[in-house]
């Protein structure tokens, strides 16, 4: 009988000898006895679970402020920012000396336009929310060709002396002929932007053409 | 309806997890030698056997549901859970030293035949060295050679209480067993060297 025979008789022995072995009946009585515990209680898992809940719970809350507070920031930033953009942007046009006006003052209001001062206010924070509308605003304000204010018949600097307003209106094209302006008239039909600039008697004192 | 008895594992593991102690008790009883046997095989304790095997079932009880039936037995994932507790205990306790010097932790092995007392003798003296030369092994190869050679579980399910490949099983019980040998077969030379010398001082007293 070689070694390998014998090593595995003397195995199979070992495992014979210790077939019959079982754990002590005290080891069921405690095993039983932690159930039984165990059901009266409270389920152990029915306690990580609720462990778990309230862990769960504690973070959802806690996000949940977290985006509260930035939310109301933002909104914080937004309305700043909108205040800021009020208070730069003119209401009127400035008082015009009456012995100064004249056609190229009136033409060099076309400096003071609203629009151009309408830019972004330092130290505002620009998100997505706001940023195609300040894109919008310098789009206008790049893209925008227009003529030299032209002043009506019945304009006086008298008129001017205590500021006006700059509205934007659409004219026909034909209207560009009435001031001497060349039309196209394969777009005869369609309108053109204009800015009328209004006295405080509400009568318009000189339009420019914007393109 | 059918009688408990008859109910597979998995059926009395969910009427267990359900909360019927009934089925708890006959899964025991099913079971418990399994894992206890295994456990004393491993660490040749019955003390720490006993500790595993309660500790095996209130896992069971706690995390039955983790148990799926598609992964293998329950048999297997009882003997995998009660494989970690034993490495735990085997590492906290060090128990590395040669085990069952302490008369109450020795392991009852009855050689009973009437016939041949002295047949008997050798039977039990050679299991002995049999059982201490597998509690001698590094744990890795032990467990192999508990598994495997004496509670004859495949090679697969051996490869899924161990977590392993079934190669790995294989070329690990192939390296323990030359180990097993190596250390049985000193003491067959020791016993013969030693006896020669007993005769001899004999001679010079």
């Amino acid at each position: 009988m070689n070694d390998e025979e014998m090593l595995t008789r003397g195995l199979k022995a070992l495992a014979a000898e210790m077939d019959q072995l079982e754990a002590p009946a005290d080891v069921e009585r405690k095993v039983l006895e932690a159930f039984r515990a165990r059901q009266v209680v409270r389920p152990i898992s029915a306690r990580r679970w609720n462990a778990r809940y309230w862990v769960a719970a504690a973070v959802a809350a806690m996000l949940l402020i977290a985006v509260s507070v930035v939310a109301y920031r933002l909104n914080r930033r937004v309305d700043d920012q909108r205040n800021a953009v009020k208070q730069e942007q003119p209401q009127s046009v400035p008082k015009v000396d009456d012995k100064t006006i004249n056609q190229e003052q009136v033409a060099g209001v076309q400096e003071q336009e609203p629009l151009a001062t309408v830019v972004r206010p330092k130290h505002v924070r620009h998100t997505n929310v706001h940023r195609p509308e300040n894109t919008q605003l310098a789009n206008h304000v790049n893209t925008e060709v227009a003529t030299d204010f032209i002043p009506l018949t019945y304009m006086t600097p008298v008129n001017l002396q205590d500021g006006g307003q700059i509205v934007r209106v659409e004219l026909p094209r034909s209207a560009l002929a009435n001031f001497g302006l060349p039309v196209n008239m394969d777009r005869y039909n369609e309108k053109v932007k204009a800015d009328v600039l209004l006295g405080v008697d509400g009568m318009a004192h000189a339009i420019r053409f914007v393109q | 309806m059918i009688p408990k008895n008859d109910l597979s594992d998995g059926d009395l593991l969910r009427l267990m997890l359900a909360g019927d102690e009934e089925a708890l008790a006959l899964l025991y009883r099913r079971r418990q030698a399994t894992v206890y046997r295994f456990a004393l095989q491993m660490c040749g304790s019955k003390t720490i056997a006993e500790d595993v095997t309660q500790e095996v079932f209130l896992f069971l009880m706690r995390e039955g549901h983790v148990f799926d039936p598609a992964r293998g037995a329950l048999s297997s994932f009882l003997l995998g859970v009660a494989r970690n507790h034993v490495l735990r205990r085997l590492r906290v306790e060090q128990l590395l030293a040669p085990l069952g010097d302490d008369p109450d932790e020795e392991v009852p092995l009855h050689a009973s035949s009437d016939d041949c007392p002295l047949e008997d003798l050798t039977r039990a003296e050679t299991i002995e060295s049999v059982r201490k030369a597998v509690l001698s092994l590094p744990t890795k190869y032990r467990e192999v050679v508990v598994l495997c050679e004496l509670q004859d579980v495949s090679y697969v399910e051996t490869a899924e209480i161990l977590g392993c490949a079934i190669g790995t099983v294989r070329s690990r019980l192939h390296r323990a067993r030359a180990l097993l040998l190596e250390k049985l077969r000193p003491v067959a030379e020791i016993e013969e060297t030693g006896a020669a010398s007993v005769k001899s001082a004999r001679c010079f007293a």
